[in-house]
């Protein structure tokens, strides 16, 4: 059976919402879209988990009564087209009238409206007179959520019931009150329960801000707002078929590689084929890999995540978000493949690597037909890093997981961005002095990777550098991490950015110990982990590089002489010394 | 002290305004601004303001207001700058926090490094979290960078080392030996300009600080001499971003302290100007012709920030938190391709300007809104023909209401409509969404279109009156009267509350406090009119963001209690939820040492008439969809302690109020507009 995501045809149910007017609409889409940010803005400042109060891997939206999006906070792209699914999931279990004022429902079940097992999604209804009205919901990345290995982001699970707590919809909280058993038994499966329970309740304070703001929304347009809400989601809609009549008929194939899935199982393609028809899009995952034992499934949310960020690129980015945007995007996986697993396959992964490969895919089709609208292959992973042991200072367990930027792909004018999150994540690092601080860990390095962009008339973004050292205690180090192998395609003409690469280092940061792109290891006290990660690949031909340009990257050291030698040529290089010399 | 006469300079894009008090009296004085050499504009005020009976050799007070370190950043005119980083972070000052700026624009970019990567050097050394030093400095890597620096011949040069707020041994030696190398340009130390943890953030701001300084002295360095030149004696002050005066010195040591120097000051002239209408809680709100800015005030006292963008850099040092919205009396409304009504980004500026300025401007703007629906005089703008214009606002909105299916009237209130719903989204950011109530708030509108729009806000946000203050056009030049000289210490000291020793902090706050009354007594001050305030950023253990709360710089351990306390009712506030049995952790220390200045008594003279005198005339006037024949009242004679209702319009010479039908105006004895909107 193959997964269909249609978002069905426009204003369902709703016959005059056509009559609403264009103030009206306004007025309401910037309302709807405030409540959202501010329910954002509660949750950064009130989390626990670095991941969400630094990082920012968290999310906001607000649904209609009917369960589709109305509005989100822009922060977390993989969350986006996701969240709708945990709120479809929630209204299935606990249909709206069953539901009461203050309750709320928790989940994080990848295969019941969820992604992969640390983001939970909590979704609250809104009442206004007694009647569901709204929901309000967010998702948020804990930093543990039980399983096998601390931080619950392991490299080396087969079956998700290593990767941590599954969490069906539940009532998670009754009239305002929490339940307290739902609670316990959370709390009782993971690493750091105190940090759950302060994340969790920053979740629950972001919705009862969207609760009240939205409840006051709703009162000040009454019986009308239903209609008005219909209007909001025809005009992104309307919008978005506008933007894809102006794509050329046609259908685009592309298909790009996974390293692994960490368990043996190497080049695992993601194959794509973009149909563009009139109006609407279609996107087939047909020929793409059978669901694998490593845990790099994405599950059919996550790729519907993936692929309509990728749309939403091409086509006009100022649209809003919300459920009109999908209406035109039809999206076919079949079941059993990497990009729509079937129970029991192992997941964290799928959500954080395969979701980047999946974007490049669908972009890759797009980029044989509008190459200006697209960028080249960016890094494509995003580096997941778990430590995990007892702080010797404090004598309590720890769970550190963060990821890492790379290259951005080079794009027709410009280079891409260096050391940047690409496409399905944009987390904020952890500064050095907070992790240290936090952590027993210390970081010894954070430099740029040179030479690791594409070369290209357009420079592929640069890889960074990150060394961290496990202080006095033994540790264990997870990497989850993909384009060690295949490395970020050039496009028009440009080159494959650098592939990423890991090791073991020493004092001087030589390496000792190659690590492979997915890992789990014990550390010794005073082990340093060097994680570098892609370049992305360039845009346009080499040859057509401004030699200014070059001349900029030889002085600023972010290519050297000798690459550029190899990569540009001597007539280039040449023309970049006499720039130099100047 | 109360100085005799003092005189408020703020330089603004197109005019440099003048407050004048001497005597009791107030004077207001423009002058065209002269973005080339922004001093001319201050000598050619100063001559006009010699002309009007204000003595240059008479002036006790001179404050300022600058834009040349914003500019300087806009534009990224700073100096060539060096930066001196510990071993193995060169590039963080590039990689900055890895979010990229726009998560669907391709064409995103980011912020070009303040420092290139050519002029960053890296040196040997580590100090830990709690400032216990692991590796010593490696001297002679910075004798070998300083030979590099004397050869490159930067002219500005910011160390940031990493946990310099636990312990600055490194950099204040790091310091030293570019002195003994030779080096003699600035040099800005990152526990000297902000000490405080993150070090993107800590780098940024020290590395923003050295590129302006060189900017900024070659700019005071004329400025002062050529004030001098024109007679005046008092020494130039500067007014920071966090809402205080400064020495020019201190200014020249720390440039980046003054990025919003202008809206800093207005703020604080809003502040005064409310305060004396006896509302210590406002919201400000300053609409001009391209977007506006709104600020909190509680209890007298701008709301400060740490977390603050100037172009595309995160500035961390304390600042009046000013949030922007991208819509002016400028901003251009258009329909979107998929119907809905917008308005701005666009704006027609001062040039072409909205089409009733008559000066070849054809979409239709905000003002041109409040034209068409009568609330504004049409002819206030000079144009050449006011029929030829009339015409034209009418047609383009008969265009757009040909769009909308409505009427033209009907048009122009809906652009009204969409422009108040971006401006309450902003007003809602700085009042609701950090916890206050609405209902207990001012809003004070300034700017030439904040009083057309401020009545209708703030019935929409249950905001219970409006004022608007007389000097509501120089707001910026007449808070630099009435600020406060501050200088503001701070260092992180990240440790479990339970942990903290109340002697260290106690220590800290009094190094903290000699240090100030140090910097206060060499501008005169004495210990009568200084006063110091201490503040502690606190957090649960193991969030990230902080609340600041105010504490007794003579700390014991009922004073880390209490402050305790005091978090957890302000986090409650703030985020409608507390938890007193968490544990809470100490982030950054802070204190403020203040001087205290006594504002002017500026009474304004006794206006005699009845208040039905002031009508000028009757016009059609379009409110909320309504007509009326409204009285439009002349602001300059209207009586003080007069009251009417609306509807009415009041046009005044820097700004026109609409008043709606359930609204009533007073005019109060400070000659500000105080209008009750109702329920």
């Amino acid at each position: 059976m193959t997964a269909r995501d249609e978002a069905g045809a426009a204003g369902d149910g709703a016959g005059d919402a056509a009559d609403v007017d264009p103030v009206t609409l306004e007025v309401v889409r910037n309302a709807c879209a405030a409540i959202a940010e501010e329910m954002n803005a509660n949750l950064v400042r009130t989390g626990y988990s670095p991941n969400i109060k630094e990082r920012r891997d968290c999310s906001t939206a607000l649904f209609d009564a009917e369960g589709e999006m109305i509005a989100q906070a822009e922060t977390m792209p993989v969350h986006l087209g996701a969240m709708p699914f945990s709120v479809r999931a929630a209204v299935d279990r606990f249909p709206r009238e069953t539901l009461s004022p203050g309750d709320a429902v928790l989940l994080n079940d990848p295969f019941r409206g969820g992604a992969h097992l640390p983001d939970l999604t909590l979704v609250s209804p809104v009442f206004v007179d007694g009647e569901v009205v709204a929901y309000a919901a967010n998702r948020a990345h804990h930093a543990d959520i039980g399983g096998a290995r601390a931080g619950s982001v392991a490299a080396d699970s087969t079956e998700i019931y290593q990767e941590g707590l599954r969490i069906p919809p539940v009532k998670y909280a009754s009239g305002d009150e929490v339940n307290e058993d739902v609670l316990a038994m959370i709390l009782a499966n993971v690493r750091t329960p105190e940090e759950r329970r302060g994340d969790l309740r920053a979740q629950e304070a972001a919705n009862a801000t969207g609760r009240r703001r939205f409840a006051d929304l709703a009162e000040r347009h009454g019986d009308e707002l239903p209609t008005i809400l219909d209007a909001v989601k025809d005009y992104s809609e309307r919008r978005m078929r506008a933007e894809i009549s102006d794509l050329p008929d046609g259908t685009y194939e592309f298909s790009d590689l996974l390293d692994d899935d960490g368990r043996g199982n190497e080049d695992l393609p993601v194959e794509v084929a973009v149909t563009v028809d009139g109006d609407e899009v279609v996107v087939d995952f047909e020929g793409t890999a059978a669901q694998t034992e490593g845990p790099i499934n994405a599950v059919f949310a996550v790729t519907a995540s993936a692929t309509y960020y990728a749309v939403r690129c091409v086509t006009d980015p100022d649209i809003p978000p919300n459920h009109g945007c999908y209406r035109p995007v039809t999206i076919e996986a079949p079941e059993g493949t990497i990009v729509n697993p079937t129970l029991p396959a192992a997941v964290v992964g799928g959500n954080l690597e395969t979701s980047q490969r999946v974007t490049d895919a669908v972009l890759g089709a797009f980029g044989s037909v509008v190459p200006e609208r697209v960028v080249a292959g960016s890094q494509g992973t995003m580096n997941n890093v778990t430590f995990g042991g007892t702080d010797p200072r404090t004598e309590s367990p720890y769970a550190f997981y963060e990821t890492q930027g790379g290259g951005f792909g080079g794009r027709a004018g410009k280079d891409g961005m260096d050391a940047v999150h690409v496409h399905m994540s944009n987390t904020m690092n952890t500064p050095a002095e907070v992790l240290e601080t936090a952590y027993p860990l210390r970081v010894e390095r954070y430099e740029l990777r040179e030479n690791s962009g594409g070369a290209g008339q357009f420079r592929g973004g640069l890889g960074l550098r990150r060394d961290i050292r496990v202080r006095d205690h033994e540790a264990t180090f997870s990497l989850l991490a993909d384009r060690r192998t295949h490395a970020p395609y050039g496009l028009a003409g440009g080159e494959d950015g650098e592939p990423g690469d890991a090791a073991l280092v020493d004092d001087d940061g030589a390496d000792v110990d190659r690590l492979p792109g997915k890992t789990t290891r014990e550390l010794p006290p005073g082990s340093v982990v060097s994680i570098r990660t892609p370049g992305a690949g360039g845009y346009g031909p080499a040859s057509d590089r401004d030699p200014a340009a070059l001349a900029r990257d030889l002085r600023l050291g972010v290519v050297t002489e000798s690459d550029a030698k190899s990569t540009y040529g001597d007539r280039l290089l040449d023309a970049a010394r006499e720039y130099l010399s100047e | 002290m109360t100085e005799e006469t003092r005189v408020g300079v703020d330089i603004g894009g197109t005019f440099t305004d003048f407050v004048t008090v001497s005597e009791g009296r107030l004077g207001v004085t423009k002058v065209p601004s002269t973005p080339d050499a922004p001093e001319r504009a201050v000598l050619d005020g100063l001559e006009s303001v010699d002309a009007d009976g204000v003595d240059p050799a008479a002036v006790d007070f001179f404050g300022h207001g600058t834009t040349v370190a914003t500019n300087a950043v806009l534009e990224g005119e700073w100096a060539d700058t060096a930066l001196v980083t510990t071993e193995g972070f060169r590039d963080a000052l590039e990689i900055g926090r890895q979010n990229r700026p726009d998560i669907y624009d391709f064409q995103a970019e980011k912020p070009t490094p303040v420092v290139e990567r050519d002029r960053r050097y890296e040196v040997g050394g580590r100090v830990d979290e709690r400032g216990a030093e692991l590796e010593p400095l490696a001297e002679s890597d910075v004798r070998e960078l300083a030979a590099e620096l004397r050869e490159t011949g930067v002219e500005s040069v910011a160390v940031s080392l990493l946990f310099p707020f636990e312990n600055d041994d490194h950099e204040r030696r790091v310091r030293e030996i570019l002195r003994e190398e030779g080096v003699d340009v600035p040099v800005s130390l990152s526990s000297a300009v902000l000490p405080e943890i993150r070090e993107y953030e800590r780098t940024l701001t020290t590395a923003l600080n050295a590129g302006l300084k060189p900017v900024m002295d070659r700019y005071l360095g004329r400025l002062t001499d050529e004030v001098a030149d024109a007679g005046v004696d008092a020494p130039v002050k500067i007014m920071q971003s966090n809402g205080g005066i400064i020495t020019a010195d201190a200014a020249r040591e720390r440039p980046v302290n003054t990025l919003l120097s202008g809206p800093a000051a207005g703020v604080q002239g809003a502040t005064h100007v409310a305060g004396a209408c006896g509302f210590d809680d406002v919201v400000t709100m300053d609409m001009g012709g391209t977007s506006t800015d709104v600020s909190l005030v509680t209890d007298g006292e701008p709301f400060v920030t740490t977390d603050t963008n100037v172009g595309d850099y995160p500035v961390s040092v304390p600042t009046v938190d000013i949030h922007t919205v991208g819509a002016g009396g400028g901003s251009i409304a258009w329909l979107d391709s998929g119907g809905a009504l917008r308005v701005g980004p666009r704006s027609a500026g001062a040039t072409p300007g909205p089409i009733c300025y008559g000066r070849g401007g054809t979409d239709p703007t905000i003002t041109d809104a409040h034209l068409l629906l009568g609330r504004i005089d049409p002819g206030a703008f000079l144009a050449d023909d006011l029929s030829e214009t009339r015409e034209a606002v009418e047609s383009a909105f008969a265009d757009l209401a040909a769009e909308l299916d409505t009427t033209p009237e009907g048009a122009a209130q809906g652009v009204l409509d969409v422009a108040n719903a971006n401006m309450e989204r902003a007003l809602r950011v700085v009042s609701v969404e950090r916890g206050h109530d609405p209902r207990e708030f001012a809003l004070v509108a300034f700017g030439g279109a904040g009083p057309l729009h401020a009545t209708e806000l703030a019935a929409a946000l249950d905001v219970p009156r409006v004022v608007v203050p007389r000097t509501a056009g120089v707001l910026s030049a007449l808070g630099l009267l009435i600020s406060d000289v501050i200088y503001d210490y701070s260092t992180s000291r990240v440790r479990r509350l339970a942990d903290v020793d109340a002697r260290d902090v106690r220590d800290t706050f009094s190094e903290f406090v000699a240090q100030g009354r140090e910097r206060l007594a060499a501008e005169g001050r004495t210990d009568e009119t200084v006063q110091f305030e201490a503040s502690m950023d606190l957090r649960y253990a193991g969030q990230s963001f902080e609340l600041s709360v105010p504490v007794d710089p003579d700390v014991d351990a009922s004073t880390l209690d209490e402050a305790r306390d005091r978090f957890d009712a302000a986090h409650e506030r703030r985020y409608g939820h507390a938890s007193p049995e968490e544990p809470v952790e100490l982030v950054t220390l802070r204190l403020r040492a203040r001087g205290l200045v006594s504002p002017p008594d500026l009474t304004v003279e006794a206006r005699e008439g009845a208040v039905s005198d002031a009508v000028r005339e009757t016009r059609r006037v379009v409110l909320s969809g309504d007509a009326y024949d409204a009285p439009i009242y002349d602001r300059s004679l209207l009586p003080l302690g007069g009251e009417f209702d609306g509807p009415a319009v009041v046009e005044g010479a820097e700004s026109t109020v609409v008043v709606h039908s359930d609204q009533r105006v007073r005019i109060d004895d400070s000659a500000a507009l105080v209008v009750e909107v109702g329920e």
